[in-house]
């Protein structure tokens, strides 16, 4: 298990969000992303991590991608 | 002619501009709500003979009351009860725009949900079955491509036909049988009270702890305190009932898409293309090279490719009043009425429309970088810096416009999407030497520093910059504690920018401006005329005039800055139009511009001109600047930035002065 910013490109899945700013978790709800999504990390750190979920693209903050603790799954494309 | 109401609603990023354009072509303009400060649109389409009344609102991803926008737009849905609410969707996002319309089925709205920029969902691969998609949401639903103006017809048949219809849909979202117990109670608690929104959409937001709601049941004990029973009971079962009713409707909707899309065959290319400019625009260093170019080139469009046509307009007033002047002295006309028709009225209506061509261009811009995609790219290359001042990573990009002008600067806030960040952006910018200062700077500096021209001029604009964050910083702590969140933003797919809609808002921001900060800059202009004016056995702006009088009273408080002369303190009043006046006016009060540099020289040290600069650069923005502050943030903060402003400015020319005099 990482921080997302830690991790480079493919395809993980959130195991748990860790931010003490409620607004940002719940932007992230918003946006479809929940603990225990897959996602697809496009950009990685340094700069803003951009993930991809069922087609929407969000750029997340450092600051905050060092809250997303993810887990690498397996690696077909 | 019969009138109905269309609202036009969905999440950012899904052309709903372009369908409101494609609706109402340029039958529209920014609405006044009151203490609404960010931009909801109004505009009309006739259709069967019935005039379709359209408010387009600012896209939300939900309806909460945590952040404006969406407090707006649900005020405006809840107050207004539509006839027809159309919810833009990209349909190549069908799961995550869904969210809205669940939300807007909850507040018992008229829904029609438009899949937009359906040939982004096909090069992507999808393929929607609408009928299904009607039959499981319960609404009426239609596909358009806004840009190509496909499916406009349909869509304008259908907000007809369902503006006609009575009833509403009455999708349900379960939330499961414990919650659904608790939410029936507290319908039935809540069923009395008189509120706009259904008692469902209430009683889900209460158990959100959703504040602007929750106010509504402050002043009732009995009821306040059984809602407060069944929620802390709630809050026992589902420590985070918020994320808990998300996800469940979250999975209602991935239910329906999953029924209703079908996967093709995928065109790759335009991801691919988006995935590696991203790679490069949102580099830490790339990025940032990027960033600057872009900027710099806007710059260059706004104040070059506007100055001609400023200059232009500037020589075509002074043509007609130096004409006017002429014919009406012929006709024998009083001079009084000469000189209030040409420096009052034609130099008032000269001093607005001037801002007129760089403001059009700006928003141009401006729509071409929102549109394509790369605005939300730019607010993450600069997010690390203005997070550390406690601003947006979007407030860069108005800042640096301006040095430019401010006027147009604090117009470009409007990218911003909370209050509070556009409010100490709007409060930073007058701190942002602008290029009207630039004239005052060039002839002190010409006179007093020779041999330094280039370090005393980077000085200034650093003192600027420098007292610009600090007042962020400041402000941020007075009025706003909260921590600014981190950054997250969608990132849509890039693409070319529509001209037309570029032209559109170029028009339609340009317009808004000239209309609501003109009125004042214009009253202002014939204040300081009426004072410069008279009385009539006064020269004009003269020792005995009023507001030569004014600046003689002024004069002995700007004594401890280093330059208390009545002459000084009306070229400064004077400057409230415009700073570059502060040079004409000295010009003028001192009899013209040899003895002008003698004048200077004589009255003013190098010390004090510089303490005078500073006091330039600093004290109250020009009346455009208030006027537009006013316009944009509220009377409260024009006041206060301009008190805050001309505090400061004295503040720091006086220590600059006094501090140096010791050596």
């Amino acid at each position: 298990m990482q921080p997302l910013n830690k991790v480079s490109t493919g395809r993980y899945k959130i195991v748990r969000i860790e931010t003490p700013c409620r607004p940002a978790h719940r932007r992230l709800m918003m946006l479809g992303v929940f603990e225990g999504d897959e996602i697809e990390v496009i950009k990685p750190a340094p700069g803003p991590v951009i993930l991809e979920k069922n087609g929407t693209r969000i750029g997340i903050g450092q600051g905050l991608a060092a809250g997303i603790m993810v887990e690498q799954t397996k690696e077909d494309k | 002619m019969e009138e109905r109401q269309v609202i036009l609603t969905g999440n950012p990023n899904t052309g709903k501009t372009t369908i409101f354009n494609a609706l109402t072509g340029l039958h529209q303009k920014t609405g006044n709500w009151p203490g609404v400060t960010v931009e909801v649109k109004e505009g009309f389409f006739i259709y069967e003979g019935i005039n379709f009344k359209t408010i387009d609102l600012p896209g939300t991803y939900s309806l909460t009351s945590f952040t404006e926008d969406e407090r707006v737009a649900r005020d405006i849905l809840v107050r207004e009860k539509a006839d027809a609410v159309v919810v833009i969707v990209d349909s190549s996002n069908l799961e995550r725009n869904l969210y809205l319309v669940t939300l807007l089925l909850e507040l018992e709205q008229k829904v029609i949900v438009d899949l937009n920029m359906y040939d982004i969902a096909r090069d992507r691969g999808l393929a929607i079955d609408i009928n299904h998609l009607e039959k499981l949401l319960g609404t009426r639903c239609v596909i358009t491509i806004g840009n190509k103006k496909t499916g406009i017809e349909i869509l304008k048949k259908t907000i007809y036909e369902v503006s006609k219809q009575v009833k509403q849909p009455t999708t349900k979202i379960n939330y499961g049988k414990e919650v659904e117990e608790e939410i029936l109670h507290l319908e039935n608690i809540v069923r009395d009270i008189s509120t706009p929104y259904p008692p469902r959409f209430f009683a889900l937001r209460l158990l959100e702890k959703d504040t602007e709601i929750w106010s509504h049941i402050k002043g009732q004990s009995n009821i306040h305190n059984e809602v407060k029973k069944i929620t802390e009971h709630i809050y026992n079962k589902f420590p985070d009932i918020e994320k808990y009713l998300i996800e469940k409707r979250y999975g209602f909707i991935h239910g329906l898409a999953e029924e209703c899309t079908k996967r093709t065959e995928v065109m790759e290319e335009k991801i691919e293309i988006t995935n590696k400019l991203d790679r490069a625009f949102t580099h830490p260093f790339y990025g940032t090279l990027f960033f600057l170019f872009f900027i710099w080139v806007t710059f260059n469009i706004v104040f070059n490719w506007g100055s001609p046509f400023t200059d232009m307009l500037g020589k075509l007033f002074s043509f007609t009043s130096i004409n006017l002047k002429r014919v009406l002295f012929s006709m024998g006309c009083p001079g009084w009425v000469i000189s209030f028709l040409t420096d009052g009225i034609i130099g008032g209506v000269g001093s607005i429309l001037v801002f007129f061509p760089n403001i059009f261009l700006l928003f141009f811009i401006f729509a071409g970088l929102e549109d394509s995609g790369y605005m939300a790219r730019a607010a993450f290359v600069t997010d690390r810096l203005m997070h550390k001042i406690g601003l947006h990573g979007k407030s860069a990009i108005p800042m640096i416009l301006g040095f430019g002008c401010n006027v147009p600067a604090i117009m470009a806030t409007r990218t911003l999407e909370t209050k509070k960040d556009r409010v100490l952006t709007i409060l930073t910018i007058p701190f942002m030497s602008c290029s009207a200062r630039l004239p005052v700077y060039l002839l002190f500096i010409g006179i007093f520093f020779q041999n330094h021209r280039g370090s005393i001029l980077f000085s200034l604009y650093l003192v600027g910059i420098v007292l610009g964050l600090s007042t962020a910083r400041l402000f941020k702590r007075l009025f706003f504690k909260e921590e600014t969140p981190p950054l997250i933003m969608e990132l849509p797919l890039y693409h070319t920018p529509d001209i037309k809609d570029m032209l559109i808002s170029g028009w339609e921001r340009s317009y808004l401006f000239l209309r609501k900060a003109g009125t004042i800059i214009f009253s202002g202009v014939i204040i300081i005329w009426i004072l410069s004016y008279f009385p009539r056995s006064a020269s004009y702006a003269g020792e005995n005039s009023f507001i030569g009088m004014m600046g003689g009273k002024l004069a002995p408080f700007l004594r401890p800055a280093g330059f208390g002369y009545w002459q000084v303190a009306v070229a400064l009043l004077f400057g409230l139009l415009a700073k570059e006046l502060v040079v004409g006016t000295l010009g003028t009060v001192f009899g013209g511009e040899v003895a002008l540099t003698k004048a200077l020289s004589s009255i003013f040290t190098p010390l004090s001109a510089y303490a005078f600069m500073l006091m330039t650069l600093l004290y109250i923005p020009c009346m455009a600047t208030i006027a537009v502050i006013k316009q944009e943030a509220g009377t409260k903060w024009a006041i206060l930035a301009t008190i805050y402003s001309i505090f400061i400015g004295w503040l720091v020319a006086t220590l600059f002065y006094q501090g140096f005099r010791l050596y």
